[in-house]
């Protein structure tokens, strides 16, 4: 807990002002940074790679930070950032080497939550960037269409429209078992 | 009354306003196919969240708990000679021996450099390593649309990096392979980067090196490099002629 003189000179300038909160934030944001660069990458260790590289980004550029923005949209839009620089340079590398694509993943789709997340997964892994990132921010982060808007840097109507085509696509790909009418 | 899919997609993503909000739930109350509409879109929600709130329990892998708290925090491994960094001074004779010495053991660049038959693929001269023999010819000859089966060195990616010299990216398969990028200098190819690949299965007889991908030391290399897109296959054979001179 801190004097209350400290708060009071802080309101106003940065209310992160010091880099020891910043990285607290940060690390209470871990979990939700790691699900969502999950639902980007697929990989485990494609995730952690893009959320380590957007913490590191972060802490160099931490002066961008605005003190009335959320740190969660910054962050995001950190690691989606991060998602498109790998894309470009994975586009780059495919000319030669074959995606990797993970041939043990249809072997061991197991029963159970896990099999529903590599299919849940998969079907994410298909959608154009855009629509995944859309339906990212917005079905699994639970933002809303204004902040996910604005971490695409779109107009709300283009997010919705992104957002409409991926659900669609993905309720094709998941089944009806989605659908839900029970 | 209809309501449009984004109407409707808005209403389950409690995006509307009050008024259309009732709307939507009104007209429910007497349009089952709309409840269900609205129903489906939740649905999705909710089957995306059961699969990924799992992540929210893991706990974070402690290099990323390390990278955020300050500590230095490598990632993933990767098994790398890094042949020169920015700014960094030439590799010196006995660096580049030593480096050669220590994986001589393994099966790196030991059977490369020093058993040096004919097509030793390797030689350092003035403190830089070069590539010679079948990895020059192929850096020279060898275009990425028109590889032989089988060949000891597969080309990747060519391009012009920002000092204007042609650059290409390889594997080279010996024992093990070698993934690599080098660029053209006056008179010969400069390594910049060397980096072991998995290793392949030996049954691999017609060696494709889809499924390994470019380890990530080389492909940071080339991004680092690299100025504007790659070459095409046009520009590949263009750049051949000219004796990839810039």
């Amino acid at each position: 807990m801190e004097e209350n003189g400290t708060h009071e000179r802080n309101a106003g300038i940065d209310v992160r002002a010091s880099p020891a909160e910043l990285r607290e934030e940060l690390v209470m944001l871990l979990p939700r940074l790691r699900r969502f660069a999950r639902a980007l990458a697929r990989d485990v260790h494609d995730a952690d790679d893009l959320v380590q590289i957007a913490v590191e980004r972060a802490l160099t550029r931490s002066a961008q930070l605005r003190p009335d923005a959320p740190l969660s949209s910054w962050m995001f839009g950190i690691v989606r950032n991060a998602w498109l620089d790998e894309l470009r340079a994975r586009g780059r590398r495919t000319r030669l080497f074959a995606p990797e694509e993970s041939a043990e993943r249809i072997g061991d789709a197991s029963q159970g939550a896990h099999a529903d997340l590599l299919a849940v997964q998969d079907a994410l892994a298909r959608l154009p960037e855009e629509q995944r990132a859309a339906v990212a921010l917005v079905l699994i982060e639970g933002l809303s269409y204004k902040e996910a808007a604005h971490i695409m840097e779109v107009p709300i109507g283009t997010l919705t429209s992104r957002l409409a085509r991926g659900r669609e696509a993905l309720q094709e790909m998941l089944g009806e078992s989605t659908g839900a009418l029970r | 009354m209809n309501f449009s899919d984004e109407t409707v997609m808005a209403y389950a993503d409690g995006e509307l306003d009050a008024a259309s909000r009732a709307a939507v739930e009104a007209a429910m109350a007497t349009d089952p196919q709309l409840a269900q509409r609205v129903a489906r879109h939740r649905a999705l929600r909710e089957r995306l969240r059961a699969a990924l709130d799992p992540v929210l329990d893991e706990p974070p892998p402690e290099r990323l708990l390390e990278g955020v708290r300050g500590a230095p925090a490598p990632r993933r491994a990767a098994n790398v000679v890094a042949l020169k960094r920015k700014a960094a001074p030439r590799w010196s004779w006995p660096q580049w021996g030593a480096i050669a010495a220590s994986l001589v053991g393994g099966v790196l660049l030991g059977p490369l450099l020093l058993r040096a038959p004919a097509g030793a693929a390797l030689v350092t001269r003035d403190g830089q390593v070069l590539a010679s023999g079948v990895l020059a010819r192929a850096l020279t000859e060898q275009l990425a649309s028109d590889q032989p089966r089988g060949a000891p060195v597969q080309i990747g990616v060519s391009f012009r990096a920002r000092n204007g010299d042609y650059c290409r990216t390889f594997v080279l398969r010996e024992q093990s392979a070698l993934a690599g990028l080098a660029c053209r200098g006056r008179e010969a190819w400069r390594l910049e980067v060397l980096a072991q690949t998995p290793a392949q299965p030996a049954a691999a007889a017609d060696y494709r090196p889809a499924g390994s991908a470019l380890p990530a030391s080389v492909a940071r290399t080339l991004d680092e490099l690299i100025a504007g897109e790659p070459l095409d296959a046009a520009g590949e054979t263009g750049a051949r002629a000219r004796g990839w001179k810039p």
